[in-house]
């Protein structure tokens, strides 16, 4: 069995990897040559107008043999020029043929090493390294594809390094003291590419990497039933069974003359009936993907989730990274004591946000302080609880005043915000109960703002800054006293924990 | 408490930010007027009707700049600065110094005719909204060099 090692010289990613992005391209042309041609050749007669039907047969095949001679001559031209190397402050990266692109991530300034693969890439054992480095715009390294054992080993070295090189005052786990020695026996190394008994069959699952992985342990789940039953509940579900109803219903009472016409309308909508049904589809499917056998487990060098169905994802959260989170219960998951957890951590592209910024699919509020206290390692679970059950002013919390309620009908009675003793909390939401939670030491900048009709009412929105994602963590509405006095002592508060993280 | 106030030294944006910004909207409303007035020989003559609003919208705007300008203003105190702006909106915006990631100085060709610039704050978070306009050119580089020597004396990364 090979020990995979991350390699300080220029090394060339898979050369496979080309292929797997132009697979569609060459598919495309194939399909598209076989059903051009077909009924021309086979059957000899048939005429359709069309330009490639004045070229003669075997040119078209010289073409498509040129574009795909092309496609691959571009392909291996790419990958070539594909590299990376890993040094001890950074790693490196550099491709391009004609624009060169040379970039480094400096691993004191990693935020996350994910590696992600898609199913195509599962097929063959191979793995796309994501790293994503503070620093805004579109900075992050992504290294695809390298065989798994290459990623892992990689991925694992990088974090020693950051490990190494920065004492971190503000981890998010303080680890056992033999398990920070590093060294690992076979039989404790973690199972941390542990997936469904049938996915190991595909391709080589438990790659050995010269650097082991930190040890982890396993702090939450997420169960299959409980991932249904969490999308039994959805909106969607609400959506699906309410028009399939009122279908049904429109179709048993109304007479034939207005069932007529029914039907009428449904077969002239038909193309948009799928396109809603589609996008149902769409968003049962992705949550299922994303979310199935989520694990989230602490290790010394952060935080670990690994999910996926299709495209597996293992990320690595390096500690202090997670910026803000946000705890969100709709309006059927109440019923179930079922909560839903994501947060921002810098770096992670739009895109990728959806996949990549989920904390917790789908948990209990047992689940939900688990996980929690991750990301605040020293809060307090009962006030913490409180935070997350309570709405509007309950427990401490400073609520919207009464003169929001005119324009703020739904809402107001749920605001509510909190200065605990780690982090702030701003609590939203009527139907869909939000509580955001931002640590004082990741605290941007701050802002209070007010319009017109607020003003008449003496209210204020306030606003803890944080990176990009999907946590905006916002209180609106609050008394304008409130708010400016929480402008000053979160600003001092904010001071406090910053100075106290850089002095370690 | 009405607004934010605390006792800071308030740098006022430059008056000339006034000029600046009403050259920018009278150049906008001559043409409009122009075009109406046009308008009014040509086809009919109620259209110098446009000409007035346009000339009311213009005044209108103007006192609007007058007040939006004259009410922004900014703190550099020793751990953040603070920007407020907006009459109608208003807002307070408090950035450490020690989050600042870089600092950015811009100013256009009418903006370097009067001798203003503009000095933006960027943080990781793309909400910071701190933008000082109508800074006095021969203040603005200092006063850059001044946020950054304080971002790198206290800077505490993400």
């Amino acid at each position: 069995m090979t020990v995979y090692q991350a390699p300080r010289e220029w090394t060339r990613v898979h050369p496979v990897s080309p292929f797997l992005g132009s697979g569609p391209v060459v598919g495309f042309l194939a399909i598209y040559g076989i059903s051009r041609l077909t009924p021309n050749w086979v059957f000899g007669g048939e005429e359709e107008y069309g330009p490639l039907n004045e070229v003669p047969f075997p040119l078209i095949i010289l073409g498509g043999l040129l574009i795909i001679g092309a496609v691959i001559g571009f392909g291996v031209l790419a990958w070539r020029r594909n590299e990376y190397r890993i040094g001890d402050d950074a790693m490196y990266h550099r491709k391009g043929i004609v624009f060169r692109q040379h970039r480094q991530a400096r691993l004191d300034r990693i935020e996350a090493v994910d590696v992600v693969q898609p199913l195509l890439a599962r097929i063959f054992g191979l793995a796309k390294l994501d790293v994503q480095v503070a620093g805004g715009g579109n900075s992050g390294v992504d290294l695809s594809y390298l065989r798994l054992g290459e990623a892992e080993a990689l991925r694992n070295e990088m974090l020693a390094l950051v490990a190494r090189a920065k004492s971190t005052p503000d981890a998010v786990v303080t680890p056992d003291a033999d398990l920070a020695s590093g060294v690992v026996t076979e039989e404790e190394r973690p199972a941390a590419a542990s997936g469904p008994a049938w996915a190991v069959t595909i391709a080589e699952h438990n790659p050995q990497t010269a650097v082991p992985a930190a040890p982890e342990r396993v702090v939450v789940k997420v169960p299959l039933s409980r991932l249904l039953l969490s999308l039994a509940l959805s909106s969607a579900t609400v959506v699906l069974g309410v028009t399939v109803i009122g279908t049904a219903i429109a179709a048993i009472i109304v007479g034939s003359v207005v069932a007529k016409a029914f039907a009428a309308a449904v077969g002239t909508s038909l193309f948009a009936g799928l396109a809603f049904f589609a996008g149902l589809f769409s968003f049962f499917w992705n949550q299922l993907n994303a979310g199935f056998n989520f694990t989230a487990s602490t290790s010394s060098d952060g935080l670990r989730l690994s999910h996926g169905l299709l495209e597996t994802r293992r990320q690595t959260v390096t500690p202090g990274r997670v910026q803000a989170v946000l705890i969100r219960q709709t309006w059927l998951w109440r019923y179930k004591g079922l909560y839903r957890i994501t947060m921002n951590v810098a770096g992670y592209q739009d895109a990728e946000q959806q996949k990549a910024t989920t904390l917790l699919p789908v948990g209990t509020l047992d689940d939900v302080l688990r996980v929690m206290e991750l990301v605040l390692p020293e809060a307090d679970a009962e006030a913490l609880t409180r935070a997350i059950v309570g709405r509007g002013g309950e427990d401490g919390f400073t609520p919207s005043p009464a003169s929001a309620r005119l324009f703020d009908p739904l809402q107001w009675k749920h605001r509510g915000v909190r200065a605990g003793e780690q982090a702030l909390f701003i609590r939203s939401g009527w139907l869909t109960r939000d509580v955001a939670v931002v640590p004082h030491a990741r605290t941007q900048s701050l802002g209070v703002k007010q319009g017109p009709l607020q003003r008449l009412r003496h209210l204020a929105s306030f606003a803890v800054h944080s990176t990009q994602g999907q946590v905006r963590p916002i209180a609106k509405n609050m008394e304008l006293d409130d708010a400016l006095e929480l402008l000053d002592q979160q600003s001092e508060r904010a001071r406090t924990f910053r100075t106290k993280v850089a002095r370690g | 408490m009405t607004w934010y106030e605390p006792h800071a030294d308030w740098t006022f944006a430059d008056r000339r930010l006034i000029y600046t910004r009403c050259i920018v909207l009278w150049i906008f409303m001559v043409f409009v007027m122009v075009d109406f007035l046009v308008f009014s020989f040509v086809f009919s003559r109620e259209f110098i009707i446009g000409t007035f609003v346009a000339l009311a919208l213009g005044l209108w705007f103007t006192w609007l700049i007058w007040r939006n300008v004259t009410a922004h203003a900014w703190a550099e105190r020793e751990d953040d600065l603070i920007v407020k702006r907006g009459r109608m909106f208003r807002s307070v915006t408090v950035v450490p110094y020690g989050r600042m990631q870089y600092v950015e100085v811009t100013a256009g060709p009418l903006a370097r005719a009067f001798g203003i610039a503009t000095i933006q704050l960027h943080t990781a978070s793309p909400g910071t909204d701190a933008t000082l306009s109508g800074v006095r050119a021969e203040d603005a580089e200092t006063l850059r060099d001044r946020i950054t020597a304080r971002g790198e004396a206290t800077l505490a990364g993400l």
